[in-house]
């Protein structure tokens, strides 16, 4: 079977080098499927018929680990595995990565302010776009959070004064949910893989306002509750099967550290482990101050957590047909284009946000348990992450190959780039990879989930019974996320 | 780099012992039926739950009767889980089954 992948491409594809190359890779792709027809008659599954298989691959991967009610057994497959000791190489390769990051950093203010190349060509934007934000952040949820490390902002704060104001206690990390929202809003509305010097520009500003930050409340509490970048590596980093502890390393299932992570808590806070609390920022924490903070552990982070899946969301929904039919009466009675995109994601994360708190509500009274909603919200959260770090390998795996050779070519010649750099035309069967990506995320996020569940109620079926409503959420979404892959590309209007 | 400890929140409250961070917060509706683990205080809405809960949670604390109630009520879990399993593989037969009818008619 062949997924409706010619429409695929251009989707995943971000819009800004779309625009600037889009005639280039839709001949290449057309092209390429005319070829690789040969004598096979494909059969064409309608795209509502692949989403519909989604939502029940779901379902019946619910039903499958149903049959898997052993605490001990559970417990087991997660466990971490032995603790690798830190090399002494580590302190040169923190360094290492430290220069990479700031020697990045320069190259994408440098580049993208002096070196007049086009889009594709630029290596402003392929190192934000391709290099960093497709490709590493894969690495972070594939392998580990190597950000506190490589954060260029970081290292640079840590050559600065601080004045170690606090931040109020009552904001939480609720500042990085409006600067993750902020970020997103401003990437969809501005061109910024379009503009190689407005990119430059928000990275210089970016970089100001992270300084000034550090510079005010003192680096960590910058970026442990404000800097939003620093939090989605963190909890993508979560999700890895490498995580970082006091004495070196341990390795695990991908999503096994979502249950373990700080060492002594996890979601669940259960069980203690010899190995010591991971700092909030994937760090080790050297006093007992980060003792028992987990990954979610609050309604401060549950919001970031959603905000973190609505935002991937949201980039794919605003190029899709829908999204041009309904802001369209919207921008005609009057309203500014820009606040249109503004409501609409808010709206859509309070949407979202209100969603998951119905669920959790739900699933209180589907379990018949005492135990707060609120509570709920805050273990059930870190299912949520294996669901967005799908989503973004659906989303970027392809773009990343895409551009690759780009950004190899560039990176050999950074100031005198090749024209026209050699570009990856994917093949038709990478669109059906692209969508398995959004359903092993689910997957896994039925799994965790279902440990969660097993943590926190008492017996076999009761946790059983409180997965239901986050079952059904976790299938719609599935559904819409992959309707969502399959639209075919379609500028974001009014920008 | 500052590694100075500021001031950081921890919205909810640090779990120091077992006994502690096996009680969730929670809360009893208005006028429900409660049966509290006389351990941990963690109330529940039926006794059988609290039975299964004190031999999960405390195993290494029960009086004899409550080791025999435990036993006796995990016993009962388990049927009832296998007829609940039962269930479950009729749901997953009813999935595929209904998932190849849509195919075979949308793909006709």
């Amino acid at each position: 079977m062949t997924a409706p992948d010619r429409s695929l491409l251009p989707a995943l594809t971000r819009r800004g080098l779309v625009a600037a190359l889009g005639t280039t890779l839709l001949v290449g792709v057309a092209s390429a499927h005319a070829g690789s027809l040969g004598s096979v008659t494909p059969v064409s599954v309608p795209s509502w018929l692949f989403a519909l298989t989604g939502g029940a691959v779901v379902v019946a991967s619910f039903l499958f680990t149903s049959l898997l009610t052993d605490r001990d057994l559970i417990r087991a497959v997660n466990e971490r595995g032995p603790t690798v000791q830190a090399p002494r190489a580590l302190a040169l390769g923190r360094r290492l990565l430290a220069a990479v990051g700031v020697v990045g950093l320069l190259a994408v203010v440098v580049v993208g302010l002096f070196v007049p190349a086009p889009p594709v060509a630029n290596l402003a934007v392929l190192l934000v776009w391709v290099a960093w934000w497709a490709g590493y952040t894969t690495t972070v949820y594939l392998v580990g959070n190597t950000w506190p490390a490589l954060n260029p902002f970081r290292t640079l704060a840590g050559s600065l004064p601080t004045l170690d104001r606090p931040l109020p206690a009552r904001l939480a990390t609720w500042p990085s949910v409006v600067g993750l929202l902020a970020l997103v809003w401003l990437e969809v509305v501005s061109p910024l893989a379009d503009a190689p010097r407005l990119l430059a520009g928000v990275a210089v500003g970016y970089t100001l306002l992270t300084l000034a930050g550090a510079v005010v409340f003192g680096s960590r509490t910058w970026f442990e509750r404000v800097d939003p970048v620093s939090r989605v590596f963190r909890f993508y980093g979560a999700l890895a099967p490498v995580q970082r502890v006091r004495e070196g390393f341990v390795v695990g299932l991908p999503g096994a550290g979502l249950l373990t992570h700080g060492g002594t808590e996890g979601v669940v806070g259960r069980r203690r482990s010899p190995d010591g609390p991971v700092r909030a920022d994937g760090g080790v924490a050297s006093t007992a101050a980060h003792r028992g903070r987990s990954l979610v552990s609050g309604g401060d982070d549950v919001a970031f957590v959603v905000a973190l899946l609505w935002t991937t969301t949201f980039d794919g929904f605003v190029s899709t047909q829908v999204w041009a039919d309904l802001a369209g009466p919207a921008v005609e009675w009057g309203a500014p284009p820009l606040a249109v995109y503004l409501a609409a994601l808010v709206g859509g994360f309070g949407l979202f946000f209100g969603g998951y708190r119905l669920a959790s509500a739900l699933a209180r009274r589907s379990a018949g348990s005492y135990v707060t909603s609120v509570e709920l919200e805050r273990r059930f959260a870190v299912a949520l992450l294996p669901i967005a770090a799908g989503y973004h390998l659906a989303h970027f795996a392809g773009y990343f190959l895409t551009f690759s050779p780009a950004l190899a070519a560039v990176l050999a010649a950074p100031l005198s780039p090749p024209a026209n750099p050699l570009l990856v035309v994917l093949p038709d069967w990478f669109g059906a990879i692209q969508l398995s990506f959004v359903v092993l995320g689910h997957l896994l996020g039925v799994w965790v989930a279902h440990s969660v569940a097993f943590e926190t109620f008492t017996g076999r079926l009761q946790p059983l019974r409180s997965q239901y409503p986050y079952v059904v959420v976790m299938a719609a979404y599935t559904m819409t996320s992959m309707w969502l892959l399959m639209q075919p590309y379609t500028a974001p209007p009014f920008l | 780099m500052t590694t100075e400890p500021t001031p950081t929140v921890e919205p909810t409250p640090t779990v120091s012992d077992d006994t502690a961070s096996d009680r969730p917060p929670t809360s009893v509706p208005d006028g429900a039926t409660v049966e509290a683990c006389p351990y941990c205080e963690r109330p529940f809405p039926t006794d059988r739950l609290r039975a299964l809960h004190l031999g999960e949670r405390h195993a290494d604390r029960l009086t004899p009767e409550e080791r025999a109630t435990f036993e006796e009520t995990e016993d009962e879990e388990i049927d009832d889980l296998f007829v609940y399993h039962l269930k479950v593989v009729a749901l997953i037969v009813l999935v595929v089954m209904g998932l190849s009818y849509v195919y075979a008619f949308a793909l006709a």
